[in-house]
């Protein structure tokens, strides 16, 4: 079952998956390019039935410059679980929004736009959801992001 | 921004918007709103817009968790949910000895299996007793879930040591192993416990009020609920069979066998519905694996550092499912982990009900509770 979706991902996506993989049996992780991710998200939905978003986020690499993007969706009849990949450049972190391919993601990408600075184009609302509102220090998610200026002075002993 | 009328109701501040519409803050300080605000703009009526304003009890826990070692970890992890702690630290524990490449001992899966039951007894009882107090049952009702839960606290007193987050799941197994006498009693407790499931039924559940108050109200549908990524019991209240531990098994729910609670009216009744069934359910769990309870250790060692990569570990909440995807670079600290709890899927599933059909502003407070929602879970 596990091989023979990798064969039928492969087949809709074609030659925009970068990497793919299923280390378990109803993982799949796949990364694609970045600008195909709208085009890639919808086939998947509408060809291969991957319906649920369950969440989505993003990894900061500082060394290799970019933010690793993930949205990770739920197929509902066969109880698979794809995670979706790609890469974007860290200083100008630029991609489509997959609100209109699943809606679900809507929070998730908005809480990506505010704690690691990616903005996502055709998002319907970005605007401040868990930080303060005149929040202006940062992304607290990337790794240049130093937690030390906020320990308390009781922190720092133990 | 308007200028017109500010000035004190019992929902909070009023921002009149012209046509006859008013801008509600309902909360932070609220009785229904707990540590958030719905901002609800609405005729006096009618409810036509229902906004979501979290991140009051914001702590960073995604970034905090960077910092610590992975046992450190478990802490912060835990005060996500005072109601459901285990379920949550489950979700944890389970990345986090996932990625170590590590299985506990089946004593210990079976021992978890029992604590994140009673967890989600409790976590139920409490969601019953706000939507209860919600639809004006209070305080009958609302009293009646707070007591039944102190029989289960003090059993968790007796295995952990503690009534509240008692950090009794490491990586690799559980703290402790059943102390003496704890069996009978929990079993003493169960049959106790179904006789009350019986009262909630007769008195409130089933009762021609509640049913008139809550059926009909807040309807998902099937494809509503999988569109906007509702979670747990809301989720199965739409009708869809999802349960994390049927579908993706851990601990020991592979070995049990237990039905998924579904209902196919999606309103808030089949919500409240789902949580007394749920309970059956999780009774019906912890003596099947009080009976299959096998011998042997409840930990296993756990190696000092993980080999680089990454993993989703997933578990069925109180709530709902929370997932927790976890990147490691080969040190004994996560370099990314990324929880989504279920209260965050489900808050904003809130905000799509008034575009979907006729919500009133006395319906608010019912229809938010039956969602079961909490604000730290949601805020991390």
């Amino acid at each position: 079952m596990g091989m023979e979706l990798v064969g039928r991902v492969r087949e809709v996506l074609g030659d925009v998956i970068l990497q793919i993989t299923s280390p378990r049996e109803n993982r799949l992780y796949v990364k694609v390019k970045a600008e195909a991710v709208l085009d890639a998200a919808r086939k998947l939905k509408e060809e291969l039935g991957f319906d649920m978003p369950i969440s989505a986020g993003g990894t900061d690499y500082p060394k290799k410059n970019v933010i690793e993007l993930f949205w990770i969706v739920w197929h509902s009849e066969m109880n698979k679980v794809l995670i979706l990949k790609c890469d974007v450049d860290r200083e100008n972190p630029v991609v489509d929004s997959l609100v209109g391919v699943w809606p679900g993601v809507q929070k998730f990408e908005r809480e990506t736009w505010e704690l690691l600075g990616v903005n996502f184009k055709g998002h319907p609302r970005l605007k401040p959801l868990l930080l303060p509102e005149d929040w202006t220090e940062g992304y607290p998610l990337r790794k240049d992001f130093d937690l030390k200026p906020y320990r308390s002075k009781w922190g720092e002993k133990y | 921004m308007s200028t017109g009328l500010k000035g004190y109701s019992p929902f909070g501040e009023i921002e009149e918007l012209g046509d006859g519409l008013f801008r509600l803050n309902i909360g932070p300080q609220h009785p229904i709103s707990g540590q958030g605000r719905f901002i609800v703009i609405t005729d006096g009526e009618r409810v036509f817009d229902i906004e979501m304003d979290i991140g009051y009890s914001h702590r960073g826990i995604e970034k905090i968790l960077e910092y610590k070692t992975f046992v450190q970890g478990i802490v912060p992890v835990e005060r996500m949910v005072m109601l459901d702690t285990s379920n949550i630290l489950m979700g944890y524990v389970g990345a986090i000895e996932r990625v170590l490449g590590i299985e506990p001992p089946p004593r210990a899966n079976y021992i978890r299996t029992i604590v994140m039951e009673i967890n989600r007894i409790l976590s139920h009882l409490y969601a019953l007793g706000l939507l209860s107090e919600a639809a004006a049952w209070n305080p009958a009702v609302f009293l009646w879930t707070t007591a039944d839960r102190e029989p289960f606290l003090d059993l968790l007193e007796m295995l952990t040591g503690a009534r509240w987050s008692y950090s009794f799941f490491v990586p690799g197994g559980v703290r402790a192993d059943i102390p003496n006498g704890f069996i009978d009693r929990l079993r003493k407790t169960l049959d106790w416990f179904e006789k009350r499931i019986e009262v909630y039924e007769e008195a409130w559940i089933y009762n021609e009020l509640f049913r008139m108050r809550t059926e009909g109200m807040g309807v998902v549908s099937r494809q509503q609920a999988i569109d906007w990524g509702l979670a747990g019991p809301n989720l199965r209240a739409s009708g869809v069979p999802y349960d994390t531990r049927k579908n993706e098994p851990y601990a020991a729910y592979g070995e049990l066998d237990f039905r998924i609670v579904t209902h196919n009216a999606g309103d808030s009744y089949a919500r409240g519905w789902a949580r007394v069934e749920e309970m059956k359910v999780s009774v019906d769990i912890i003596r099947q694996a009080l009976d299959n309870l096998p011998e042997g250790p409840v930990k296993t060692r756990m190696p000092p550092r993980p080999k680089p990569g990454e993993a989703l570990f997933r578990v069925e909440t109180g709530r709902g499912e929370m997932n927790v995807y976890i990147v490691s670079d080969g040190k004994d600290k996560p370099y990314r982990i990324k929880i989504s709890p279920a209260s965050f899927r489900n808050f904003f599933t809130i905000e799509m009900l008034p575009k979907t059909q006729e919500v009133l502003l006395a319906d608010v407070p019912v229809l938010i509770y039956s969602f079961d929602p909490w604000f730290l879970d949601a805020d991390r």
